[in-house]
């Protein structure tokens, strides 16, 4: 198989999660003798080679990070430049990854993209999903790799089935919602550790404000006329 | 009550003309945004807003304008054209420029994770589009955006049935 993967994130390819996540998913999919394309929407110089990659092939894939519940305006504006392909037979597939951890923070966007290949005369292949994934980057070479890591096997699996298999998506997906428990944990201490270990972060990256700082807490409601 | 009307529909369309005309007539106060004539960039997803200028967005283009107007109005409505049954991206990418009204802190709100919200408002939208939109999905997606916000999602409505919206305003 031949897989033209688009990257929808904005970020920049050297800052994004997407991207290395795209890296660990491509390293399956080669260990099986297959080849892979990566175009990368943050850069719009490379969306008319996306777009004529798009035209070409037939093994396609959309990795994106989750954007108020949907796709980035930035992938969904790349999207509206495509035309319906001529003839049926192409397979789009679609990798979802978010900051939240449940996998029903997912669900809406999902819904949209399962909608979407028919819309471009294509078959859908499939939505992996994932969450926990806004500290890929900022948790540096080892422990963000750790994160995407389990990426590799799913690209040897994509490979080996020519998409993502409900079987394999479900269990990948991890909770639809966190346990109880869990949920009890984050509140008192786990609350004072996140916001402390964010604070950190923060700083490291030359933050010197409160992280709930409100810059237009003077803008005043509009008075109503009389 | 005030509204905010943020279009992303061309200002000279004659259905978003006659929504404006219409719901500006119907309220105290009002204020009219066209995108199409302002600068908003997509989000570059940087995360400057939540960890480095909290609240503030790293690019510096209209965004502001329809970010403080969230603040000061009752009710936001958006104009939009439509995309694959969705909003068009214009319109996403406004939204997408919202995320500086939520901090980086998370907290469980029924039962899911969410961002702290950084102001005490109570943020309400009604969303009318124009083209062929997929309305249980749009009304689904509304819900699931303004939770993100803490906010409400009042209505999704055909543009040629905007008349609709005073039910909910
Ligand atoms: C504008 C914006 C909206 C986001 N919306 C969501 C969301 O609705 N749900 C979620 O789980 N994560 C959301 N996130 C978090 C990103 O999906 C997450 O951090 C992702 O790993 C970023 O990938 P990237 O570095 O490739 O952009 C959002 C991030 C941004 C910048």
């Amino acid at each position: 198989m031949h897989l033209t993967i688009i990257s929808g994130a904005a970020r920049p390819q050297s800052r994004s999660n997407t991207a290395r996540i795209i890296e660990a998913f491509s390293e399956g999919i080669h260990a099986g003798g297959h080849t892979t394309e990566v175009w990368y929407l943050s850069d719009r110089r490379q969306w008319g080679q996306a777009r004529s990659a798009f035209e070409k092939n037939e093994n396609i894939l959309f990795a994106l990070p989750l954007y108020v519940e949907n796709i980035p305006g930035l992938m969904l504006e790349f999207l509206e430049g495509l035309s319906p392909k001529e003839k049926p037979g192409t397979k789009m597939a679609f990798l979802i990854q978010g900051g939240f951890p449940e996998a029903s923070q997912s669900r809406c966007c999902e819904r949209f993209l399962k909608t979407l290949p028919q819309q471009l005369n294509c078959a859908h292949a499939g939505t992996l999903i994932r969450g926990n994934m806004f500290g890929v980057r900022l948790l540096g070479k080892k422990l963000g790799g750790r994160l995407v890591q389990p990426f590799t096997d799913m690209g040897r699996l994509f490979a080996e089935y020519g998409e993502f298999r409900p079987e394999i998506v479900s269990g990948f997906a991890g909770p639809e919602y966190l346990p109880e428990k869990q949920l009890r944990q984050m509140g008192g201490m786990g609350n004072y550790i996140q916001r402390w270990s964010m604070r950190i972060v923060a700083r490291r990256l030359g933050c010197r404000e409160k992280l709930d700082a409100k810059p237009y807490h003077e803008v005043s409601p509009v008075q109503r006329k009389q | 009550m005030n509204l905010m009307i943020v279009s992303t529909l061309p200002a000279n369309d004659p259905q978003a003309q006659k929504a404006v005309r219409f719901l500006t007539s119907k309220v105290d106060c009002s204020r009219v945004f066209y995108t199409e004539e302002m600068k908003i960039s997509p989000c570059l997803g940087c995360n400057a807003c939540w960890l480095k200028t909290p609240g503030k967005c790293a690019l510096h283009d209209d965004y502001e304008q329809i970010l403080k107007g969230c603040l000061q109005y009752d009710a936001v409505v958006l104009l939009s054209g439509t995309s694959f049954g969705f909003i068009h991206s214009a319109m996403k990418n406004v939204i997408d420029r919202l995320l500086p009204l939520a901090t980086m802190y998370i907290c469980v709100q029924d039962g899911q994770i969410r961002h702290v919200p950084r102001y005490q408002k109570d943020y309400r939208f009604i969303l009318l589009y124009s083209g062929k939109g997929d309305e249980e999905y749009l009304k689904y997606w509304m819900e699931r955006f303004t939770l993100n916000f803490y906010g409400k999602s009042l209505g999704v409505f055909p543009l040629e049935k905007c008349e609709e919206t005073l039910q909910c305003i």
